[in-house]
């Protein structure tokens, strides 16, 4: 409908009006219907159809070998480099530190100017890091840099423009000159790092995009150009960086924010973990939802989501609760096959967040009780 | 979905359209249409002047929800050739079992690559005791 007719009345715009939102809700019913039936088996149906049965663990085999110390606030955000066995992490205390995951040594620490910091990532080469929060900037770390007078590391670059904080960032893999981040103004925006500008901005006003904050995006390791994100609208979207004015699709299913969004490692498919207590699974290709993660907790609740990643193959989901718990859902046979919250030496708070090295060997969960640890399996491998 | 509505809904409800989202459209489209759009002819017609904003608003919302309409018929279209969730099931399997995964208790044939101990001490598989850091 051109904007330029003029004769169209109040009461005759308010009728196309009503009309269009009948006819939105009546197709997005109908989508909801056809995606149903289309569901003739979710991934656990099928891969029991085929004989798989549940991974399971000896009391020993996956265990807490690592216990990072040194924050004084609660963690928010963690990284870990390409290669070695280096992470980041952002806390609460308003620093960011990068360890030696192996040696438990502290590389660096961070002072940051704004305390409020929600996420953080490392460059793909490990010479930079990333930062952002409530102050709505990215801020640049180079970490060859030489520090200043009082020993801190110069800002070597900021970000502006987002109109809310920064949810989630992650670099563009095989480059440090890129990244993207997540906001709560309910856009993602693509960075140039060095000209520090806006490359494309992904929803917003008048597009097709989230319609509340952005909590979560991730980028597909092996298409670079394709991410996913997830909002407090409840929905996941995919995006391809070249084409910014709309989603490549949306994905419903979830019944809260969607905290978490993480690429599944064949990059087809990723997974979600949300405010409802669930995980999900969505394949990209079709757009189906293929498996629901959900068991009630201990106390028979199902606590929100908060954090989500994959073991390198996929079979493994490792998903953090705000209660504490850290479930390692079997992927195929939607069983929770472990829960490192009940472990010895585990967390003695909310996992607020995870993250896989790079090799695939240990896991790392940083939480609100200011640690954060390695875990990694220390048991026998049986041969198949 | 209740989201979009809702959006639409405060759209069109704001009347002074200062800082709402359809100003920016509205106050372009008042520049191009003045001839229609000029505030006194609407006062001489059926519209006073806070309607004038708010009939940008509606146009701009009705716009949206258009758009989000050819987005949802393209999307029924596609299902109709995309297949069920069954097809999709083995490769996902498949994917699955085609790549060694240090973290869980099996493994395949062949060498093993000896920096996965190497959280427990070890480089060699000799050392592969229940050994637990903290």
């Amino acid at each position: 409908m051109s904007l330029s007719q003029p004769k169209m009345s109040v009461a005759e715009l308010k009728e196309r009006h009503l009309a269009a939102t009948d006819t939105l809700n009546n197709l997005k019913q109908r989508l909801n219907h056809t995606r149903r039936s289309l569901l003739d088996t979710d991934l656990a149906g099928y891969a029991r159809s085929q004989g798989k049965s549940p991974v399971t663990f000896g009391p020993t085999d996956l265990v807490c070998c690592r216990t990072l110390q040194g924050h004084t606030g609660k963690v928010y955000s963690l990284d870990w480099t390409s290669e070695r066995n280096r992470i980041v992490s952002a806390s609460q205390d308003g620093r960011l530190i990068v360890w030696n995951a192996l040696t438990r040594q502290k590389i660096h620490a961070i002072k940051l100017p704004c305390a409020w910091v929600m996420a953080t990532a490392f460059s793909p080469t490990g010479q930079s890091i990333t930062c952002g929060g409530l102050d709505s900037v990215c801020s640049i770390f180079n970490l060859n840099s030489a520090t200043d007078k009082d020993g801190n590391l110069p800002v070597s670059r900021t970000l502006c423009g987002h109109k809310g904080y920064i949810s989630s960032c992650q670099y563009v893999p095989d480059e440090d000159t890129h990244l993207i981040t997540g906001s709560g103004d309910q856009t993602c925006v693509l960075w140039d790092i060095t000209t520090g500008l806006k490359t494309s901005v992904f929803g917003g006003e008048f597009q097709s995009g989230h319609t509340a904050d952005v909590l979560s995006i991730s980028i597909n390791e092996s298409n670079s150009r394709m991410f996913a994100s997830g909002s407090c609208d409840t929905t996941a979207r995919l995006w391809d960086t070249r084409m910014a004015s709309r989603a490549v699709r949306t994905f419903h299913g979830h019944e809260g924010d969607v905290n978490s969004v993480k690429l599944f490692p064949d990059g087809n498919r990723f997974g979600t973990g949300s405010e409802d207590g669930t995980c999900r699974l969505f394949d990209i290709r079709t757009g189906h939802q293929l498996q629901v993660y959900c068991q009630k907790h201990s106390d028979n609740e199902t606590p929100p989501v908060t954090s989500i990643t994959f073991s390198i193959s996929g079979r493994l989901l490792f998903a953090g609760y705000t209660n504490g718990d850290c479930y390692v859902w079997d992927t195929l046979l939607a069983k929770v096959v472990l829960n490192l919250g009940s472990l010895q030496d585990s967390h003695e708070g909310r996992i607020s967040c995870l993250g896989l090295a790079a090799d695939g060997s240990a896991l790392c969960t940083g939480s609100w009780d200011t640690n954060l640890k390695i875990w990694a399996f220390g048991g026998h491998r049986r041969m198949i | 979905m209740e989201d979009d509505e809702r959006q639409q809904q405060e759209e069109m409800s704001t009347e002074n359209g200062t800082t709402s989202k359809g100003t920016e459209k509205s106050n372009s489209t008042h520049n191009h249409n003045h001839n229609h759009h000029h505030p006194l002819a609407q006062a001489a017609g059926s519209c006073s002047f806070p309607g004038f904003f708010g009939k940008h608003r509606m146009q701009a919302a009705i716009s949206h929800l258009n758009n989000q309409i050819i987005i949802i018929q393209e999307e029924l279209e596609e299902l109709e050739t995309i297949g069920e969730s069954s097809t999709v099931c083995e490769n996902v399997i498949s994917s699955i079992e085609s790549i060694p995964d240090p973290l869980l208790p099996i493994r395949t044939k062949g060498p093993v690559d000896a920096t996965w101990d190497r959280w427990f001490g070890g480089g060699t598989n000799n050392s592969r005791s229940h050994k637990r850091w903290i």
